[in-house]
């Protein structure tokens, strides 16, 4: 069998990445961390058996990462306070009435004012990277059974809903094939809700049907199968992402 | 039979509060230890509902006004919810997909166990011990959306073995699996039975695979009624019954077999002659759709090789072929759906990529595996008032249609709480309105029970040669391809391997052969139509001599 | 026999535990205004364990198959919905379904739809983070509010066009809620400490308030007001449908049918 991360692994990592990201305020780091985490994501989830429908959680939260660099950047750019240094370029100023905090737009931007939006926009994206590698690497199944027994009728909902999921997305596009075979155009995927609804519908009473057969909710208690251990890989993931602390330190000095 | 009785039913009646006819008047019967029961009945008629009376689900999960008493093993099912009786009695459902809590194979098989508290050291020695009995155990770590029909439903009746029940009950395990899963799942239930010494209880429509598995029947009748019997004894005069059970009747003879080798030896004496060859039906009409060299690259795959194939008007074709030969290819190139990679095929010598929408609904329809895919409004008459305007006709016109087919079909019920033969006739009719030129069905018959089937080849067959129209049915279920079809297109692997009349290409292989031909072989025979026929016209002859 | 229409009910003690996490959320999104240093990552941490607490509390014993399997399922189906709004951060086209289920199931199952839905697509969408819990506080809130208005007004039931109303009005009010709260959220770190816009620790109440005033409004323009548009578009295309489709499950579940025992059953043919 191949050897499989402990659930917990990345997300302790990607915890303490983020304690040596943000306290290390530097921009070259944080990119170099981004790099990091794709290449261990790329690496990791290239060998999975299955497509699983969360590995693509990584590349979704890079265009938002990007989307809010650039969204800080314009901000930063547009009502920073000024910061004195070397201009790059003006732009028209437009004063803000006083009920609006007497803003005003525009002015001089300098490159320290665009490379101080930037820096911080970066700030933000790395963490939001950091989190959403941990997420792909990480089967919710697997971490939501190992979360504790106090939340598990929450737990098991969300394992219904991840593990339900691969199932709609196949559903919708069987129904949005069966659509267009007739020739029914015009409605595109729009079309395909209240059928994809409908069956969910279904489903969830047939489930809820087998889930009550097979003793859900019966007892009180629950066992659990097999608490999963910690191995040596998990152990190296995990030192190596709180060695970054101290070296953030380095970095910062 | 001798054994102790597993399963009671005392003066059953059971209403569901919203409706107003009872389900079941004063049911008796037991179960005994150890058997194989089969319960049949007409769409509609309670056969899911029994089953689930079994373990509780009704009413204690559905609701509903019950009399009278069941009891599994002496415990009553009045005070038990169904969780109580899990260890008991092992359920699965229509549609074991719905079911599954978790992605995991291993995982779902342990979810039930760990809901009811089982020490770890029990859970992980009855995993192995059902992973090993249903041979799932190379699937252990598989992701249960990637599995086939017939390995899906395997973890299914796993994770309900898990709790060692001393009772299995199974709703129709076999209807949307094709011949060969099918006969997989029914062997493990056989073995269940006779190496276990579970208790079995299925409902089913295809009688063919099940009957020579079972010791006992239940019929239920549509005023609520149910007979419980030997299956000789039921099947003399149920209305239910597979063709070679017709056969027996409509041949007179003295007992109804329930497999192909005791029908074969009851009629022995029917094989003592030279019979005549039948004549096919001449197809005459004019092509309809013209594939020539077709090629299709499915990603890395060559999903189909150079095909030539002609269909003409008024022929009704069946392709036939394992799941990924190449069928659901070769229909989405002759709808229009992708361009091939290389060949042609041109419908009335249109290209059908180039079809605008409404061209393409009067020249091509199209019915799916799930028909209810195309089903949009929420009451029959609005589906049809919508194909009306669709297809450019008056008001009602396919309502009417719809009517002739299933007369007694409501039409302000939603098309979802429709039973599966109504539904498909319903799409039926919503396609056939517009009069298309080929009319392609997948799959037409999972789940529909002989009532519907009948129905459908009626339709079809009225369609095809009234009306002159070009049908092709991709399909396993050799009765109806038998009923049917007059020409049957055999794909495999991307190639065509057979194609030739119904006739030729049945009784070529033996594994193909409706149960009709096989009883009677080696005359030329598929349906029990034919048989009469054929005997009648030999005795005819017999006796001009 | 219950005589209401929700599908599941919190119990009293799981409404003071409601109420109480509520209010440690709500703190967690109004405390720059009202204190001195950097309580941002207490807050952080201090959310998620209300979370934590609630969800075990309202889970313990007390949410049947029935709803479970519900709530896992839909929250599939709302999950599937948010990537096709995905490009635009804050269109999000899952609010118009939260708001019609929990119209249909009930306050308590709203609540508990916001949790695990927001939770779900967070997990597979990658959007896990420090802000979670308060989103999913707000989306938990949403879905309560969505569920709570009356089913009947003077013994009429509230069907068709009024229904409609109601709930683009719902729609409309959840999409500014939900932006003001995730500004709120976003607000002391988002802009960075040396913008004209930025929160002042320790500064007067009206400079900082003036000041989020100022980026609220500017946020809204962008991102409320679109998203209140889509969502009432949403709900007036998929209202009618939608809410048909899950009337006739709740009628199917069987949620209040009587489940009786008795010893004879009169013929009813």
């Amino acid at each position: 069998m191949k050897r499989a991360f402990h659930p917990l692994t990345w997300w302790s990592g990607a915890i303490a990445v983020s304690i040596a990201v943000s306290s290390a305020h530097h921009s070259g780091f944080n990119l170099a961390v981004v790099g990091g985490m794709c290449l261990i994501v790329y690496r990791v989830n290239r060998n999975a058996i299955d497509q699983s429908p969360w590995s693509g959680g990584l590349w979704f939260a890079l265009k938002i990462a990007a989307i809010i660099v650039l969204i800080r950047t314009t901000i930063g750019i547009a009502i920073g306070v000024p910061v004195p240094g070397t201009t790059l370029f003006e732009l028209p100023i437009l004063d803000l009435p006083e009920w609006m905090a007497g803003i005003r737009i525009g002015g001089a931007i300098t490159q320290e004012r665009l490379t101080f939006a930037f820096a911080e926009g970066l700030q933000i994206a790395t963490l939001i990277c950091i989190f959403a590698a941990a997420t792909s690497l990480t089967s919710p199944h697997r971490l939501l059974r190992q979360m504790p027994i106090f939340i598990y009728e929450f737990g098991v909902a969300l394992v219904i809903a991840t593990s339900v999921l691969p199932q709609l997305v196949t559903s919708a596009e069987r129904i949005r094939t069966a659509q267009r075979m007739r020739g029914i155009q015009r409605k595109g995927w729009a079309g395909v809700a209240l059928p994809l609804l409908e069956e969910s519908l279904a489903r969830s009473l047939d489930l809820a049907a087998a889930m009550d057969s097979r003793g859900y909710g019966y007892s009180r208690n629950r066992s659990c199968y097999r608490r999963e251990t910690m191995l040596p890989h998990d152990l190296l993931v995990i030192f190596s992402a709180l060695a970054l602390i101290p070296l953030s330190w380095v970095v910062l000095a | 039979m001798g054994g102790a009785c597993v399963i009671t039913f005392n003066n059953v009646s059971l209403i569901y509060p919203h409706s107003l006819h009872t389900v079941f008047e004063d049911l008796s019967f037991t179960i005994e230890e150890g058997e194989m029961v089969l319960v049949i009945g007409a769409t509609g008629s309670g056969k899911s509902s029994l089953l689930r009376l079994i373990n509780g689900l009704v009413p204690h999960h559905t609701g509903g006004i019950l009399a009278g008493d069941i009891s599994v093993d002496g415990i009553s099912t009045s005070l038990t919810k169904p969780g109580g009786l899990a260890h008991l009695i092992g359920i699965v459902g229509q549609n074991p997909a719905h079911g599954f809590v978790t992605d995991t194979v291993e995982d779902e098989l342990v979810f039930g166990m760990e809901a009811l508290n089982f020490a770890p050291e029990i859970m992980r020695k009855r995993v192995e011990e059902i992973l090993d009995l249903l041979s799932l155990a190379h699937l252990r770590s598989r992701s249960i959306s990637t599995l086939s029909g017939g390995e899906q439903q395997r973890v299914a009746i796993g994770s309900a073995l898990v709790m060692h029940p001393k009772v299995l009950v199974l709703d129709e395990p076999t209807s949307a699996l094709d011949p060969i899963a099918a006969e997989e799942v029914l062997s493990i239930l056989h073995r269940l039975v006779h190496d276990l010494g579970l208790t079995v209880v299925v409902s089913e429509h295809k009688l063919e695979r099940v009957i020579g598995f079972t010791d006992r029947i239940i019929a239920i009748s549509p005023d609520g009624k149910a007979d419980i019997d030997i299956p000789e004894e039921i099947l003399k005069k149920s209305l239910i019954a597979p063709p070679i059970v017709h056969l027996a009747r409509a041949l007179n003879l003295d007992s109804v077999g329930t497999s192909v080798r005791e029908v074969r030896r009851m009629t022995t004496h029917l094989r003592d002659y030279t019979p005549l060859l039948s004549q096919p039906r001449q197809v005459t009409g004019e092509t309809v759709v013209a594939i020539e060299k077709l090629n299709h690259l499915y990603g890395e795959k060559m999903a189909l090789r150079e095909i030539s194939l002609d269909f003409k008007a008024g022929e009704i074709t069946a392709v036939m072929g394992r799941n990924g030969a190449g069928k659901s290819t070769l229909f989405k190139s002759i709808v229009g759906f992708h361009k091939a990679s290389g060949g042609q095929v041109k419908v009335l010598g249109n290209d059908p990529t180039e079809l605008s929408g409404r061209q393409r609904l009067s020249t091509i329809g199209y019915i799916p595996q799930e028909p209810s895919d195309l089903l949009i409004h929420s009451s029959v008459a609005k589906e049809c008032a919508a194909s009306d305007r669709d297809n450019g006709l008056e008001d009602g016109s396919t309502f009417a249609f719809l009517q002739r087919v299933t007369p007694k079909i409501n039409p302000d019920a939603h098309p979802r709480d429709l039973s599966e033969g109504q539904r498909l006739s319903l799409v039926l009719a919503l396609i056939l309105c517009g009069a298309p030129d080929v009319l392609i069905m997948d799959e037409p018959t999972r789940g529909l029970d002989y009532q519907a089937k009948s129905l459908l080849v009626d339709t079809l067959v009225s369609y095809a040669r009234n009306l002159g129209k070009c049908v092709l049915i991709a399909t396993h279920d050799v009765e109806l391809v038998a009923e049917v079809a007059d020409r049957v297109v055999f794909l495999a692997d991307g190639d065509v391997v057979a194609d030739g009349t119904t006739l030729d290409v049945l009784l070529s292989s033996p594994a193909f052969a409706p149960q009709v031909a096989k009883v009677m072989s080696p005359a030329p025979w598929l349906t029990v139509k034919d048989a009469l026929r054929g005997i009648a016209q030999i005795s005819g002859k017999d006796s001009q001599e | 026999m219950n005589t209401t229409n929700d599908i599941y009910r919190l119990s009293h003690q799981s409404k003071i535990v409601l109420a109480f996490t509520s209010a440690i959320a709500l703190a967690g999104f109004i405390w720059p205004f009202f204190y001195i240093g950097n309580l941002h990552w207490i807050f952080v941490v201090a959310i998620a364990a209300s979370a934590f607490l609630l969800v075990s509390e309202v889970g313990i014993g007390s949410i049947d198959a029935k709803s479970i399997a519900l709530l896992g399922v839909m929250s599939a189906f709302i999950t599937l919905l948010r990537p096709l709004g995905a490009g635009a951060a804050g269109l999000e086209p899952i609010w118009f379904a939260l708001i019609i289920a929990a119209r249909v199931f009930g306050p308590s199952w709203g609540f508990l739809l916001g949790i695990t839905s927001m939770t779900t697509s967070a997990l597979l969408t990658g959007g896990v983070g420090p802000w979670l819990a308060y989103q999913v506080f707000a989306a938990g809130w949403i879905g309560l509010l969505a569920g709570a208005f009356p089913q009947k007004i003077a013994g009429r039931l509230i069907r068709g066009l009024p229904e409609k109303v109601l709930l683009v009005c719902v729609g409309v009010l959840a999409s500014f809620a939900f932006g003001l709260l995730m500004d709120l959220q976003f607000w002391p770190w988002v802009l960075g400490s040396n913008t004209q816009l930025s929160y002042i620790p320790g500064g007067a109440i009206s400079e900082n308030f003036s000041r989020f005033i100022a980026f609220h409004f500017a946020s809204s323009m962008a991102w409320d007001i679109p998203r209140a548009i889509l969502t009432s578009v949403l709900i007036v295309l998929t209202a009618t449908p939608f809410l048909s489709a899950l009337r006739r499950t709740y009628f199917k579940a069987a949620f209040l049918t009587p489940i009786e025992f008795k010893s004879a059953i009169q013929r009813r043919n």
